[in-house]
């Protein structure tokens, strides 16, 4: 093994038999280097994503979690049963899923306009610019945002005192601790993950098609259904995905702007960790189920939606 | 974009940069509480201990106190399980009808009083009460005390005798109230045993109770704006006028009326519970001692628990705090005589069966 120069530190490191064993071994080759590189992603991976998930199965699958003196756990599948055999647990799991639906829906409506602007009506030299206006909001935490919108929608919020002092109401309209609010507030919240994607699919759609389409007689709508809309195709699937995957895991903002109609699923999986009784296999057990039914539906879309085409989100 | 080369100088840089990254949380972090000796790690609810009180304290006995804030009894009950053996936590506050629960999974020490010398400066009826009396043993210094009241706007709800108002439809979307706790006053409202003393082996009785309150819940359920969580919440819909009336804590509706705000708290005719929070020195908690000089320091002055009531809003436990605070303030945490009466003191006994039927039935009311 050829060794290279290097100083008298590194060389004791470099000359070293546990080195030269190890690491030394390792990138004498391409596929040791190759590995070596992949490595700490992939710990990454284990330790922060995979990790998580496995301990979260591991717990769905005991009788008893956090284990209390005189009590024995054992492997069980009744918590993923309890699920099935409640209807009460069924409809917040339903509510979730035409929520976040809904509000992907909405997301993708009120978005696509501004991505289309900033990518084609904004001048190449202003977009960044443009770009990093609309993302100054995001440089505050999610839950300061979301007491943002409290300050907006309460009754004494900015929108109701204004609308008060021009004469309109007499009395406050009850607009926060309701499903306008909780969709006004998400959709704030998470329009950044459909605006990125969008902007990138759209900024790619060559100008030169568009005007050739244009000098061949297709009118605005035409240029939008048969070029734009196919072309962003990608940015669409990608940032419906982001979304509703977001979308459907949410916990704090409907804690905080939703009212007694739109009680979700995290938070009928948090009470369980939350509440007097020992409950955390149940809780593990339903976070599961609701992964696995969020990533089918997300596949599902992407799949109807993006083609047969394996698309990256 | 350039494409990485996957040499041998690449990959070596690449990899220890990477390592060092991973490893970084694990070189920087506190360190743990038990391997410090000058620290005192607690458990509590926020504006429980005051910031003044605890620079004093840090300063006169070099003890770091690091909190840890919670909003829940299940929760903090949870996550000391889930640390079994080994706590992270040296106190927890634990509200004195949660006793049985902690006790029995091992999680608190006896309260050895004979470490604390200001222990006469306790109020005579917290110093030995019977709630507060479990297997022979002590178990936590009770600090502050509440019951759970009727909370109301007196600008739009002028009286409020029973807790019949919070049905009442004239206040349709302007109540809010803490699903689980409601349920017990409910229970109560409708004639039953909402503390499921009197249920004792008789889960049957027990679950008809529940399931009426429950019913009755959900077919009220447009009279809600909000089912909050934490006091901080309730405190937020008076102040923006999104509610008119809540059930809420004493605690955090006291702290309004001292603030000034138009909220007036009673207790109706039908009753309510009163709880007792207490600091506990965990079970093998890595700094007991320092426990139990922070024990020592808050019953050192009246001033110290003055100024617990005045951030929390909760009565003081502490000998002569009512001649520390002034008139508004004392006001705001006294009620008329008869409303004293109707207060229970929540109960130990048949919690366990309490917990299961009451966690269940706010499920269902959530979800209808």
């Amino acid at each position: 093994m050829s060794v290279p120069k290097y100083s008298t530190g590194m060389a004791k490191v470099v000359n070293s038999s546990l080195y030269q064993h190890t690491l030394g071994a390792a990138v004498e080759s391409r596929i040791g280097r190759i590995i070596l590189l992949a490595s700490v992603p992939l710990l990454w991976l284990i330790m922060l994503h995979v990790g998580p998930i496995y301990q979260m199965l591991k717990i769905s699958l005991l009788s008893h979690y956090p284990v209390q003196p005189g009590v024995e756990s054992h492997f069980t599948l009744a918590n993923y049963a309890i699920f099935f055999q409640e209807s009460i647990y069924f409809t917040p799991l339903i509510k979730s899923f035409i929520f976040a639906t809904g509000a992907t829906a909405f997301t993708l409506v009120v978005v696509y306009p501004v991505a289309y602007y900033v990518a084609k009506i904004v001048k190449p030299q202003g977009r960044s610019k443009a770009l990093l206006l609309l993302l100054v909001p995001f440089w505050a935490g999610e839950l300061i945002r979301t007491f943002s919108v409290i300050m907006l929608l309460a009754n004494r919020g900015a929108v109701n005192v204004l609308l008060r002092e021009i004469g309109l109401i007499d009395r406050p309209i009850p607009m926060l601790y309701t499903s306008f609010s909780l969709g006004f507030g998400l959709v704030y919240l998470i329009c950044l993950y459909m605006l990125l994607p969008l902007y990138s699919a759209i900024e790619k759609i060559p100008s030169p098609l568009l005007d050739a389409a244009a000098d061949l007689g297709a009118g605005p709508f035409t240029r939008f259904r048969r070029i734009i809309l196919p072309l962003s195709r990608d940015g669409i699937v990608s940032g419906c995905s982001l979304v509703f995957l977001t979308c459907i895991g949410v916990f704090a903002t409907p804690m905080l702007l939703g009212g007694p109609n739109t009680v979700l699923f995290p938070e009928t999986i948090s009470s369980f960790f939350h509440g007097a009784s020992d409950k955390w296999p149940v809780g593990a057990a339903f976070a599961l189920i609701m992964l696995v039914t969020a990533l089918i539906a997300a596949a599902i879309f992407m799949r109807l939606v993006g083609g047969s085409k394996r698309r990256a989100i | 974009m350039n494409k990485i080369i996957a040499n041998r100088r690449t990959a070596l840089k690449v990899f220890g940069a990477g390592t060092a990254l991973l490893a970084a949380p694990y070189i920087i972090r506190p360190r743990p509480a038990w391997a410090a000796s000058g620290v005192l790690n607690v458990t509590t609810y926020d504006k429980f201990l005051p910031q003044e009180f605890l620079d004093k304290f840090q300063k006169d006995n070099d003890i770091e106190v690091r909190i840890r804030l919670t909003d829940d009894q299940g929760k903090q009950y949870n996550l000391l399980t889930a640390e079994g053996a080994n706590p992270s936590t040296d106190i927890v506050t634990v509200a004195g009808h949660r006793y049985s629960q902690f006790i029995k999974s091992n999680l608190l020490q006896p309260l050895d009083t004979g470490k604390i010398a200001n222990w006469k400066n306790l109020n005579p009826a917290y110093q030995d009460a019977p709630w507060a009396r479990v297997d022979g043993n002590l178990w936590g210094l009770p600090i502050l005390a509440g019951y759970e009241g009727l909370a109301r706007n007196i600008d739009y709800v002028p009286e409020a005798p029973s807790w019949e108002v919070m049905f009442d439809p004239q206040y349709k979307g302007q109540t809010s109230y803490i699903v689980s706790d409601f349920m017990t006053i409910v229970m109560q409202y409708l004639g039953y045993d909402g503390d499921f003393v009197t249920y004792v082996d008789k889960p049957d009785v027990a679950q008809k109770a529940t399931n009426e309150a429950r019913d009755f819940l959900i077919k009220h359920k447009d009279m809600v704006r909000k089912y909050y969580d934490a006091g901080s919440e309730v405190q937020q819909m008076f102040i923006n006028e999104d509610i008119y009336l809540g059930h809420s804590w004493s605690g955090p509706a006291a702290k309004l009326i001292m603030d000034g705000h138009p909220i007036k708290l009673s207790v109706p005719k039908e009753g309510t519970f009163g709880f007792c929070y207490t600091l506990n020195v965990v079970n093998n908690a890595p700094n007991a001692e320092n426990a139990y000089k922070l024990f020592n320091a808050i019953l050192e002055s009246p001033e110290v628990g003055a100024a617990m009531t005045r951030q929390s809003g909760y009565s003081s436990t502490i000998n002569g705090v009512g001649d520390v605070l002034e008139e508004r303030e004392r006001m705001a945490s006294t009620l008329p005589q008869e409303e004293v009466e109707r207060i229970i003191f929540f109960s130990s006994v048949n919690r366990d069966m309490k917990n299961e039927m009451i966690d269940r039935a706010t499920a269902e009311v959530k979800a209808a």
